[in-house]
């Protein structure tokens, strides 16, 4: 029903436009009006602004080790307390959050595109070109993700690069299955028919009808998809694979945090609390997405 | 609803002291959405009689489904019953426990749904869908149910019933799937059964075969039933009362034979206004409703009907009317005692008629008058042929996986000709899978034919049949009209900005819905624009498929007005393709009766409609329901056996021939060629020739 | 029915195939080369040579590949690096306590999650929101927890602090009752994560269905809420859960690589990750091979499942 009132929102945005220049309001307005969206702001955007204005925060720095202050807890001095090494945690996971972010949109960058490009062209040409792909998307597909990375990862080397590449791949092949089964679905509409009649070129019907009508779609499963990457590169970094210290990321802390557990339980517990956080808000970010590019919302 | 209560009571002394099966009384139910409430039901009254066959007539939205599913209290959340009382033999129903309210469903009460695709459980054994309510409401053991249900689809048409109780739906036609709605809902001899639309998804020649069905049933069992339908032809076929609804109200209530002799209110009589004659031999121009049904989630003040109305006064603004009772004894809620026919302000044809688009009335003032003269085409319109197909064949081939196998192949479209001369509009007539939209796809070069020739002078555009799908949901209307334009790179931007506009205009639509997308338009404004767009680019001929069928009456009218015109304007050929005959015959010239993706018979519409002389288009026209109840109690229906066969296996000889009531041995070895008949009309038929 | 899962098996046997292929080209695509990558830089030429020889990289490319192949269809994956130990022995050694982790991990989901998901829908149904948003927003955060965070989370809780299960050990099957305790953890920490994402494609799938045209014939033929759910809602709203449990078990198969590692529980997963760590080439790419073989032979068993399920289905 709340989907029914955001439709509702989004008719009512869509038949005010009319001649107003076209400055993202609707997007602004559409942030606020949808419960989904402004879950996900609320929670991304502090994070946000923490990660990016840590340098400029009286923090400690992420590398910085004070062996004084060895594993103190949680206090207004160390706000997720420190470290065996005495390194402030808080710093460490703002720090560790950059990098699962640049990692989650890359990623989500990488397979969107790459995937839309490979499965538009799968599903829209069918025949052989199809045939092929889908011989090896399911190739792919026959590996589970995290698995499939930790191979990549094992056989490219640890660091941000390489598990990058890794996660990509293993996502790619779903977003190209993705586009396919969406082209496929457009490709009987009526409205490419309608465009067929009139010779409209094969150009014309993919740029115009086709990937437009992909695109929501397309970024609901994006915004999934950097949040599963940033649980995967954590994963990856927990199991000493991923991106390996000093470099801190989220993974990682929480790996050097296991061995002090009952001594030290914010090392690992705190900044795993962030990485759900980051998760549930890209999840929101995706709620929001789908309602506002809802068909039913459009009637 | 005083006047409700006094004219049921008045009824209930009419016919002695016995209660009626059915009373309702100020039934409200609202659909409570976040966006506003949708006052679906507001405030129904009516009584259903013993055995006795109502029809509940409306448009799409006018709350006739929510208010039959009110009665069974199935309406689904966000709906709810508001108030109001439904009383079955006099026990009250609302406020009935779950469980009391479950005996009655599937027992005193049968429901069959309209689609028979999606209304049977797709993974559970037709077995296992109908013995279980069975045991429920009648107590019987497992064995004795089966047999109950064999019995019972026996009974309802299916052959071999015993072995087909235990397959799944998706192995059944549609029609044998409503059969088995039927024999569902009939299962628990059921006092009611409650009808929504059980026909409107079948083909003609079915449908009439569940109609037939349906009303035997009743007859034999004494079941009352109420029946939903738009189709007003059915209605005539098939009712004795009739209520017709309009924004959740019942604004007509009396026998059939009132309602279609002396309509009282003013939507009633416009309704009838607004159907193509199927009798009546020269064509008028359809008399059409203005406007659109109110919003339900606003309040009514006053009148619902009010702003569509061509007599509504000050007291309509306000008040509004309740069900009073007129001559006769049926009841009309109308402040007017006869509608539209009260005043002296003439008929009711100049009230709904004047109703054209600006631009034509510029265009030719003299077009009006003269469209009669305009509809022989003259000799020297008749050497002009725009549009040639020579022996036009189509088929498919369906693979199988195994390479061994051999490829099926399916002939959609087996060899038909026919000519169509510059300004003349040809109808393809016939019943799903019989090649008309193959036919069509193939003229489009949508499909690549796989025999024959198409000789085309000029080009062809196509206005389709679901304005829902044909519009790309993200372009703006302008975008959409502009498309060919922009594709065949015709014009400048301005000069493309300047046709649109034109176009627009052109189908009576205001320039301000260019700016629109295709989701804030209503059906017959994106019908509409599915036409402008065709015209974009002053096409020879064009085909319309099913142009008409997703939409209401009321709005069908309009779209046929708008080709008719259009046709007549810019000397457009049509080919129009339709199982609507009614609508056919009004638009057509020529009429091509398609069977099995071969024309059994072509002709002058007119001819053919009045003496058809294919035992096909015989039963085809004798199976649509003509909206005049003394028509359809004269007519003496031959129906159709059977269902239309695959075109897969079509049957040897004549493809009719597994169905055809004239049949002989010839039939079934040789096929008929399309002969002449009699002077410009050509039949393929053994018995005819 | 056969003649599907006939069907099915040779897409099965192709797409093994191509996976095989996959995996053996891969490692050859290692950086400079497997041997070197191995070997570290601190080797000399003539230990190089070996390693190479170890590895079979001298054969002409040909020739390592049918001799792979062979040695997958044969059972033989040789032998590791480090530890020269049978690498297929290895494998079906730990095989029982990842399969048994991950069995027991699904049992419990669908038994838990299935009745939750289908409350949550119906309470949806009938517009009583308030239950089924904690449901549904419970499931959902559950869902999102890093497998690893969740593990850690509970082995500081139940076994650290409340000392009611134990988070080392070792595992023998000579002592069932420690075992199932020692395996008690991994299983709760992958039952959480699955027992949500189950919960939530079953509300979706069963308030799909019980909008369904079939369902509101059900109702008005007078069929209990009960039947109407258990009989019809469900059984249609299988279809999608089926295929989630298939897919999920691959999930599943990545969450057993990280609670084995976080309770030191001698799995395959362990198995990987060692063989990572130690640059056991071939072991990594045998292990990987053999997650992708359960993984097919699951999603195999979900489609015939499926097809059980819903006869319409077709090749």
């Amino acid at each position: 029903m709340e989907q029914e009132a955001i439709a509702g929102a989004v008719r009512q945005q869509a038949s005010t436009r009319g001649s107003k220049p076209r400055i993202p309001l609707p997007f602004l307005r559409f942030l606020y009006a949808n419960r989904s969206a402004r879950w996900s702001v609320i929670i991304l955007v502090p994070i946000l602004l923490l990660t990016f204005l840590a340098p400029m925060l009286p923090l400690q720095s992420p590398l910085e080790s004070n062996i004084r202050a060895s594993m103190s807890s949680p206090s207004f001095s160390h706000f997720f307390g420190t470290d065996k090494l005495g390194r402030d945690i808080f710093s460490r996971t703002l720090a560790g959050i950059k990098v699962s972010l640049f990692v989650g949109f890359s990623v989500a960058l990488i397979a969107l595109i790459v995937g839309t490009a490979v499965g538009t062209v799968s599903g829209f040409f069918g025949k052989a070109v199809d045939r092929i792909i889908m011989g090896i998307v399911d190739i792919f597909l026959a590996f589970p993700s995290l698995l499939l990375a930790i191979g990549l990862v094992a056989i490219m080397g640890a660091g941000t690069l390489p598990v990058i590449c890794a996660i990509a791949m293993a996502d790619i092949p779903r977003f190209i299955r993705l586009q396919r089964s969406l082209v496929l679905g457009l490709k009987s509409r009526t409205f490419i028919d309608a465009a067929r009649t009139v010779q409209a070129p094969q150009l014309w019907l993919m740029s115009r009808h086709i990937v437009p009508n992909t695109i929501a779609p397309l970024l609901v499963a994006a915004s999934i998809a950097a949040a599963n990457a940033i649980l995967i590169e954590a994963s990856l970094s927990f199991l000493g694979l991923g991106i390996l210290p000093p470099e801190p990321s989220l993974g990682n802390i929480i790996k050097d945090g296991q061995m002090y557990l009952q001594k030290a339980w914010w090392i690992s517990t705190l900044p795993g609390g962030v990485i759900l956080l980051i998760a549930i808000s890209l999840h929101f970010l995706s709620d929001g997405i789908r309602e506002a590019l809802d068909p039913r919302a459009r009637k | 609803m005083d006047i409700a209560t006094t004219a049921a009571w008045k009824s209930d002394k009419r016919e002695a002291v016995k209660e009626p099966l059915l009373q309702v009384r100020d039934l409200h139910t609202h659909f409570f959405t976040d966006s506003g409430t949708v006052r679906a039901v507001n405030g129904v009254s009516f009584n259903l009689e013993r055995g006795e066959r109502l029809a509940i007539v409306g448009e799409s939205g006018s709350g006739k489904s929510a208010m039959a599913m009110s009665l069974i209290q199935l309406i689904a959340y966000p709906g709810k019953l508001v108030s109001g009382s439904v009383k079955l033999d006099g026990r009250e129903m609302v406020g009935m426990s779950e469980s009391e309210l479950n005996k009655l469903r599937g027992g005193s009460i049968g429901t069959v749904f309209q689609d028979p695709i999606s209304s049977l459980d797709p993974v559970m054994l037709i077995e296992d869908q109908m013995v279980k309510p069975i045991r429920m409401h009648l107590k019987l053991g497992a064995k004795e149910a089966r047999r109950h249900a064999v019995n019972l689809l026996e009974r309802v048409g299916i052959p071999d019933a015993e072995r087909r109780i235990s397959s799944y739906p998706f192995e059944m036609s549609g029609g044998m799937r409503q059969r088995i709605m039927i024999a569902m809902a009939l299962s628990c001899k059921p006092k009611l059964i409650l009808a929504d639309e059980p026909t409107t998804a079948l083909d003609v020649t079915i449908q009439a075969q569940i109609v037939e069905l349906l009303k035997n049933l009743t007859e034999t069992t004494g079941s009352a039933m109420m029946f939903i339908t738009h189709d007003l032809g059915l209605v005539a076929r098939f009712a004795q009362k009739v209520a017709v609804m309009y924004a959740g109200k019942i604004v007509e209530f009396g026998t059939v034979d009132e309602i279609f002799d002396t309509p009282s209110h003013p939507y009633t009589q416009s309704l009838l206004m607004t159907i193509p004659g199927v009798s009546d031999g020269q064509r008028r121009r359809l008399l059409q409703i203005k406007g659109f049904p109110p919003d339900m989630k606003k309040p009514v003040v006053g009148c619902a009907y009010k702003d569509r109305c061509p007599a509504a006064s000050e007291r309509c603004r306000l008040d509004p009317p309740e069900l009073a009772e007129r001559e006769g004894g049926h009841l009309a809620a109308c402040w007017l005692e006869n509608g539209l026919r009260s005043g002296d302000g003439g008929s009711i044809e100049a009230m709904l008629g004047e109703e054209r688009n600006e631009p034509f009335a510029s265009a030719g003032s003299g077009a009006a008058n003269g469209r009669d003269g305009g509809r022989e085409p003259s000799a020297g319109e008749a050497a002009d042929v725009v549009l040639r197909i020579t022996d036009l064949r189509k088929s498919f081939r369906k693979a199988s996986m195994l390479p061994w196998k051999k490829a099926t192949e399916i002939r959609a479209v087996s060899g038909i000709s026919f000519t169509l001369k510059r300004g003349e509009t040809i109808g393809i007539v016939g019943e799903s899978g019989c090649g008309k939209s193959t036919t069509a796809r193939m003229l489009l070069k949508l499909e690549e034919p796989t025999g024959g020739r198409i000789e085309m002078n000029g080009n062809t555009q196509i206005v389709f049949q679901d304005p829902y799908s044909s519009f790309n949901p993200k372009m703006k209307i302008a975008d959409i009209i502009a498309e060919p334009l922009h594709v065949r790179r015709i014009g400048t931007r301005e000069e493309r900005k300047e046709r649109v506009r034109e176009l627009i205009q052109k189908v009576g639509l205001d320039i301000a819905y260019l700016d629109r997308y295709p989701s804030q338009l209503s059906g017959g404004q994106r019908q509409r624009v599915g036409v402008a767009r065709a015209l974009a680019l002053n096409p020879t001929v064009v085909v319309a498929d099913e142009p008409t069928s997703a939409l209401d009456v009321s709005v069908r009218a309009q779209i046929i007005n708008l080709l008719c015109d259009l046709k007549e304007e810019l000397g457009l050929s049509f080919v129009f393709i339709s199982h609507d005959l009614s609508t056919v015959r009004h638009i057509s010239d020529t009429i091509a009766v398609m069977y099995l993706g071969e024309i059994v018979e072509y002709g002058p519409a007119e001819e053919i409609f009045v003496h058809p002389a294919h035992p096909y288009t015989k039963a085809l026209i004798e199976a649509v329901p003509v909206p005049d109840p003394k028509i359809e109690a004269a007519k003496k229906l031959s129906l159709l056996k059977g269902e239309l066969p695959s075109p897969a296996h079509p049957p040897s000889g004549c493809a009719f021939s597994s169905r055809c009531p004239l049949a002989t041995p010839v039939c079934t070895e040789k096929k008929p060629a399309l002969q002449p008949y009699l002077d410009r009309r050509e039949v393929a038929c053994h018995a005819v020739s | 029915m056969l003649s599907y899962a006939g069907k099915r098996l040779a897409q099965l046997i192709v797409t093994m195939f191509g996976v095989v292929t996959l995996v053996f080209f891969s490692i050859r695509m290692i950086p400079g080369d497997a041997a070197s990558a191995m070997a570290g830089e601190n080797l000399s030429g003539a230990a190089l040579e070996e390693m190479r020889q170890k590895l079979g990289l001298d054969a002409p490319l040909w020739r390592q590949y049918s001799d792979y192949l062979l040695s997958v269809v044969r059972f033989d994956f040789g032998h590791t690096i480090t530890t020269s130990l049978p690498i297929a022995e290895l494998m079906l050694k730990a095989l029982p306590l990842t399969m048994m982790i991950a069995c027991m991990t699904v049992l419990i989901a669908v038994l838990l999650a299935i009745p939750l998901g289908t409350l949550a829908a119906f309470l949806a149904n009938k517009g009583r929101k308030a239950l089924d948003n904690i449901i549904t927003w419970a499931a959902m955060v559950v869902d999102l927890m890093p497998s690893f965070w969740t593990g850690l989370l509970l082995m500081l809780f139940l076994s650290l602090n409340l000392k009611l299960l134990p988070a080392s050990g070792d595992i023998s099957f000579g002592e069932p009752g420690f075992m199932l305790q020692r395996i008690a953890l991994p299983v709760l920490v992958l039952a959480v994560s699955q027992v949500a994402t189950l919960a939530r494609i079953t509300r979706t799938a069963v308030l799909e269905v019980l909008n369904e045209d079939y369902i509101r014939t059900a109702r008005s033929l007078g069929m209990t809420e009960i039947l109407v759910v258990f009989r019809h809602a469900l059984k249609n709203a299988m279809l999608p859960i089926i295929t989630v449990i298939g897919l999920s078990f691959g999930h599943l198969l990545s969450g057993t690589v990280i609670v084995e590692f976080i309770f030191s529980i001698p799995g395959i997963g362990t198995l990987l990750v060692y063989g990572i760590n130690s640059r056991d080439y071939p072991l990594v790419q045998n292990v990987i091979l053999f997650y992708a073989f359960i993984f097919v032979v699951i999603n195999f068993i979900t489609d015939m499942v499926y097809k059980k399920v819903d006869p319409r289905v077709q090749f």
